[in-house]
């Protein structure tokens, strides 16, 4: 294998950070949304969901290899791409220029929602050990008191949005920077439809939070105990 | 009955490493003026309004149409030429300030030295010389002509680079002028023989995977060249070589 060189390198992690915002943040980010959504019709639907996940094969290695080292790559990537360059909004405020700056504090904001909402759910889950059917109630009870506060649901709605935007414009980024759209028409075009996508998101967790605040029902694990 | 006047406010800088400083001055008006006008009536008899005898404000241009970019500098807080901001169109007192994003050499008259050396590096040319006759080259589709002559209007002013949040001081990016050479070059019949060598340029540090795509160079950009297209362009085509590479080298 050829020697890659300090350019190459850089180059080549500067595209590997805007494809992974897509695959596999992206796709997970919708999956969660969307999977979370279940809360909406029922606690059982819900808690069948978290089974499942928690009874997946090689659950810790899939979170590793699929979830917690891409965000940490895109975590420390991004933290370089905010430090690389000099907002200036107050001077230039277009539109493209203002979502340019807002990639960046929604990036900012979701990594400290991240530590918050892993610090909340995986880490005691970890800690106390409760797998598999035990994860379900567990994590549930954890949601559902977080929920009956102002500002657990503050946190999760500017979260969530925060999440959403920063996926959605992303997604555009990510296919002007790969050459993928290029002409004025196009980029306005996916810019239209990717606001859609990140709309529809965002109704999905919001409505997964809104459920949450209304209706805490406690669960019993699906089996044993 | 008081004379109409023409107000100025400019920030002054002796050398390159002084500290920059503010002045006023207030000059007769005169109809039609523009700002280089007025920077020539200061010049007459450098004077603030309670200051006699200042050093006259230096600047730089040359075309005085808006084809050089030599005159190019922040007024009224948004980077433009200097020749064709018309007194009467623009908002009173008119602030004057050099670019932010290059060395300041005096005043108003900055060093784009770092715009020209990124035209060196991506190959900016279209090489005809060789050890022996190379012929005629290939005939150019007219639709490709039209499109190359927006972009050959760049007149490396620095506008895009200003307005740009990813081009700072202290970093090495090329910026939106230098990614639309390339394609420029790239969309020539015979520049298009040395593609890949621009396109290695501008796939390293700096390079066109660096944009933030704030798009503000665009919206900047006094000859309305379609940056942002030319950088999708470029990204596409380095992202096309990438694969290449990767795959079939």
């Amino acid at each position: 294998m050829a020697k890659i060189t300090q350019d190459q390198a850089h180059f080549l992690l500067l595209k590997i950070n805007s494809l992974m915002g897509l695959i596999p943040i992206g796709v997970f980010l919708a999956f969660h949304l969307g999977i979370n959504a279940l809360r909406t019709v029922g606690p059982l639907q819900y808690q069948l969901s978290i089974d499942l996940i928690n009874n997946l094969p090689f659950l810790f290695g899939i979170e590793i290899a699929f979830i917690y080292a891409p965000l940490l790559f895109h975590s420390m990537m991004g933290f370089y791409i905010y430090f690389s360059g000099k907002r200036n909004v107050g001077h230039y405020g277009y539109p493209r220029n203002w979502r340019y700056t807002l990639q960046r504090i929604t990036g900012l904001i979701v990594f400290a929602f991240l530590i918050y909402h892993l610090g909340t759910t995986v880490a005691p889950k970890i800690f106390y050990g409760k797998h598999q059917f035990l994860a379900a109630p567990f994590l549930m009870d954890i949601m559902n008191a977080e929920f009956q506060t102002w500002s657990g649901r503050i946190i999760y709605l500017i979260g969530i949005s925060s999440a959403t935007f920063h996926f959605a414009n992303g997604l555009w980024g990510f296919c002007v920077s790969w050459g993928i759209i290029i002409g004025q028409n196009a980029q306005r075009n996916a810019s239209i439809v990717f606001a859609m996508v990140g709309l529809v998101l965002t109704f999905l967790g919001f409505a997964t939070v809104l459920e949450f605040s209304l209706n805490p029902i406690p669960v019993t694990p699906t089996v044993g105990e | 009955m008081s004379q109409k006047t023409i107000k100025l406010k400019i920030k002054r800088q002796d050398n390159p490493r002084s500290k920059p400083y503010w002045q006023e001055f207030e000059i007769p008006y005169q109809p039609l003026s523009n700002v280089i006008s007025c920077l020539q009536d200061i010049q007459k008899s450098p004077a603030t309004a309670n200051e006699l005898g200042v050093n006259p404000v230096i600047w730089d241009c040359s075309c005085l149409e808006e084809v050089c970019g030599s005159c190019t500098m922040i007024i009224n807080g948004r980077v433009r030429q200097a020749c064709t901001a018309l007194v009467d169109q623009i908002e009173s007192p008119i602030v004057l300030e050099p670019m932010s994003k290059f060395p300041v050499v005096r005043d108003l008259m900055v060093d784009r030295n770092r715009m020209f050396r990124a035209l060196k590096k991506v190959k900016a040319w279209v090489d005809i010389d060789g050890s022996q006759d190379l012929g005629e080259g290939p005939i150019m589709a007219d639709s490709v002509r039209a499109t190359r002559y927006t972009l050959s209007e760049c007149m490396t002013c620095g506008c895009c680079l200003e307005a740009c949040p990813q081009y700072t001081k202290d970093n090495s990016f090329l910026g939106a002028a230098a990614f639309s050479q390339v394609r420029l070059f790239n969309l020539h019949p015979t520049g298009a023989m040395h593609a890949d060598e621009r396109l290695e340029e501008v796939m390293g540090k700096g390079g066109i995977a660096d944009c933030g795509n704030a798009q503000a160079c665009v919206e900047a950009c006094p000859k309305n060249i379609p940056l942002t297209d030319s950088i999708a362009d470029i990204s596409r085509q380095t992202s096309l070589k990438l694969l290449k590479d990767l795959l079939l080298k």
